[in-house]
């Protein structure tokens, strides 16, 4: 049985449509993300879930039970706020206990659950601090074990980390995913972040104006894309425009400016049509000139150091560039403005669609 | 400027002599009043003749000066306990937009701010004319509703605006009800707002004159009131010593709201 389900859930404003009929199941313990551009429906799916929106159509059970008509306070879940929502007249204990004392739990229970909740986030000593006197990171913990104190059925997430810089980002991400594995608890997380989404989830949902694009594995999301949409929005694309010169089963070849070809394994235009063309920058393998035959052929414009990888700039043909990358400690790391390079190309990661089906 | 160097920058001398004078000027009637209820003489001299307690004690044993202070207590408390509560419930649906015209009704709960309170006070009288309510303590409660409650709904809205709204559906996903959410959470969060609101609309309503001047049955009074017309019949220490009570009062009564909510940060 599913933990969480939604059936044909949508929600709409008026005349405008933010979310298009979602039909998805997680399962008991799994850990999904919903992933998209802002203003694509992820959030309100997700307030949908903890009952703050009401849905205009469709239903969400969670377990067996449909929560859909449901208020907030009976639904049972755990939510963390992006802004991380902490009572600031309540001390870090209450705040954790706030959820237990609406369950009528008191006592040495209480404290005891309380306790257990702050030592998970590592924040055992900190009990009688204010929220203010927390750092973000520290406040962004004491949202989680408010959440997870109560023991809820399911645990949301609404943009948790986007306020943390980089590096405690990383570290939390960690975190959270040990924290989820440990406890075994169904996680329903959204953001932005393609790299969030795809290191922590075990499935991610990829939404685009309120339609949900492809739900899958982060391995088929990346590898598999199911619409011009995601092969657009993951990883690091360069974009071209051309037409499709051959069409053979999902793929074929495409015909890029200044007579150039280009094999590509997914392609949702027929034949002749012209196409938006999308390019994984790290799909790219550049190659001293000479040592490969069949690959196309460019010269380097432009280089740029980024610690671990070098980025290139490839003037392909006129008005033809793509940007590409190589680790910073390899072969093709000092390659000179000016010089020539082949370039190859995995198929697996070029990608055509009509001009309306990509990210912007 | 005048002797301000390069590394001084507190405001000059003719700054701080005229921040000197217009505090002055707005406090010498106060002094002035307050020495006056010492004076021995029967009539108000400054500076007081001799000193005592009398006029202190003539007041508090008057009859007709304790019912008027019972009256003012009654009427201010009453008041403000009653705006509280309807204000609150209005800033709170007005800022949660919840109602439709929420502009417009914010506007009309602010209106006896800026109309004046001859019109109120007349405008009132017409009505309790019509409806019976002339003279009435129900009446007069009401009508000092109508002139505090702005002072609540306004404090109630600056101090909402401030607030994340995310802590209250916070509160709601752990389990509390609606109300729960805006006792325990929403209500602490804005109180401090709200206290400096509630000792508004408290002062207003224990001085006010012009609004229930028009309203107030034959046998009864409140202390500005009183106060007014003993000035009209002639004035003799008594006034200044009320004046003198009510005075320290409000002193009081400030200086333990801003101990117990930060007052001058609402001002």
């Amino acid at each position: 049985m599913s933990a969480l389900t939604f059936e044909r859930l949508g929600k709409s404003y008026g005349d405008a449509t933010v979310v298009q009929d979602v039909s998805l199941a997680i399962k008991e313990g799994e850990f999904v993300s919903l992933l998209g551009p802002s203003g694509c429906g992820k959030t309100t799916i997700l307030r949908m879930v903890a009952g703050l929106v009401t849905p205009s159509r469709g239903r969400i059970l969670i377990g067996s039970d449909d929560v859909t008509a449901l208020p907030p306070n009976k639904r049972g879940l755990g939510l963390v706020f992006q802004s991380y929502a902490l009572f600031p007249h309540l001390t870090v204990y209450e705040n954790v206990a706030f959820g237990l004392r609406r369950r009528k739990v008191a006592g040495a229970e209480l404290e005891k659950r309380v306790k257990e909740a702050l030592a998970m986030v590592r924040l055992g000593a900190f009990g009688e601090r204010y929220p203010r006197q927390l750092s973000g990171g520290q406040q962004q913990r004491v949202a989680i074990a408010r959440a997870l104190a109560p023991h809820p059925r399911v645990l949301l997430f609404d943009e948790p980390l986007s306020n943390l810089d980089a590096q405690l980002r990383d570290e939390m991400q960690i975190e959270l995913k040990r924290l989820q594995r440990g406890l075994g608890i169904t996680t329903l997380f959204v953001t932005h972040d393609q790299g969030e989404a795809l290191s922590m989830s075990d499935r991610v949902g990829v939404m685009a104006k309120g339609v949900m694009q492809q739900f899958a594995t982060p391995e088929d999301i990346y590898h598999r894309p199911a619409t011009g949409f995601v092969a657009s929005f993951i990883g690091k694309p360069n974009r071209l425009t051309g037409s499709v010169a051959l069409r053979n089963g999902a793929g074929g070849t495409l015909s890029l400016g200044g007579g150039l070809k280009l094999p590509a394994s997914l392609i949702d235009q027929p034949e002749g049509a012209k196409v938006d063309i999308v390019i994984r920058q790290e799909a790219i393998r550049l190659h001293r000139d000479g040592t490969e035959t069949g690959a196309l052929a460019g010269t380097i414009a432009l280089r740029s150091f980024s610690g671990a990888r070098v980025q290139y700039v490839v003037k392909l043909a006129e008005q033809v560039e793509l940007v590409a990358e190589a680790p910073s400690s390899g072969p093709d790391s000092e390659l000179a403005i000016g010089s020539s390079v082949a370039l190859a190309i995995d198929p697996a990661s070029v990608f055509a669609m009509s001009a309306e089906g990509t990210a912007a | 400027m005048t002797s301000a160097t390069d590394s001084d920058d507190r405001p000059g001398l003719a700054v701080t002599t005229t921040a000197l004078a217009v505090i002055v000027f707005l406090q010498v009637p106060v002094i002035v009043v307050m020495l006056a209820a010492f004076s021995t003489t029967s009539y108000l001299t400054i500076p007081p003749q001799g000193l005592t307690l009398a006029w202190f004690g003539k007041v508090l044993s008057d009859p007709s000066y304790l019912s008027a202070i019972r009256m003012s207590l009654i009427l201010a408390c009453g008041s403000t306990v009653i705006s509280l509560v309807l204000g609150v419930a209005a800033a709170y649906a007005l800022f949660r937009k919840s109602v439709p015209g929420s502009e417009a009704i914010t506007s009309f709960l602010m209106a006896p701010l800026i109309l004046p309170a001859v019109v109120i006070g007349v405008a009132l009288l017409q009505y309790f004319s019509l409806t019976g309510l002339r003279g009435s303590l129900i009446g007069l409660l009401m009508a000092h509703v109508v002139i505090t409650v702005p002072y609540i709904v306004r404090s109630g809205l600056a101090s909402l605006s401030g607030l994340d709204l995310a802590v209250e559906e916070a509160a709601r996903v752990l389990g509390a009800t609606g109300f729960e959410a805006f006792r325990l959470v929403t209500l602490p969060l804005i109180r401090p707002g709200l206290v400096a609101g509630a000792l508004f609309a408290f002062i207003t309503s224990l001085d006010n004159v012009p609004v229930t001047i028009f309203l107030i049955g034959a046998n009864q009074t409140t202390l500005p009131v009183l106060i007014f017309s003993s000035v009209e019949m002639g004035i003799d220490p008594s006034v200044a010593a009320v004046s003198t009570l009510l005075i320290v009062a409000t002193g009081i009564v400030l200086l333990i709201a801003e101990r117990r909510a930060g007052f001058h940060r609402f001002v």
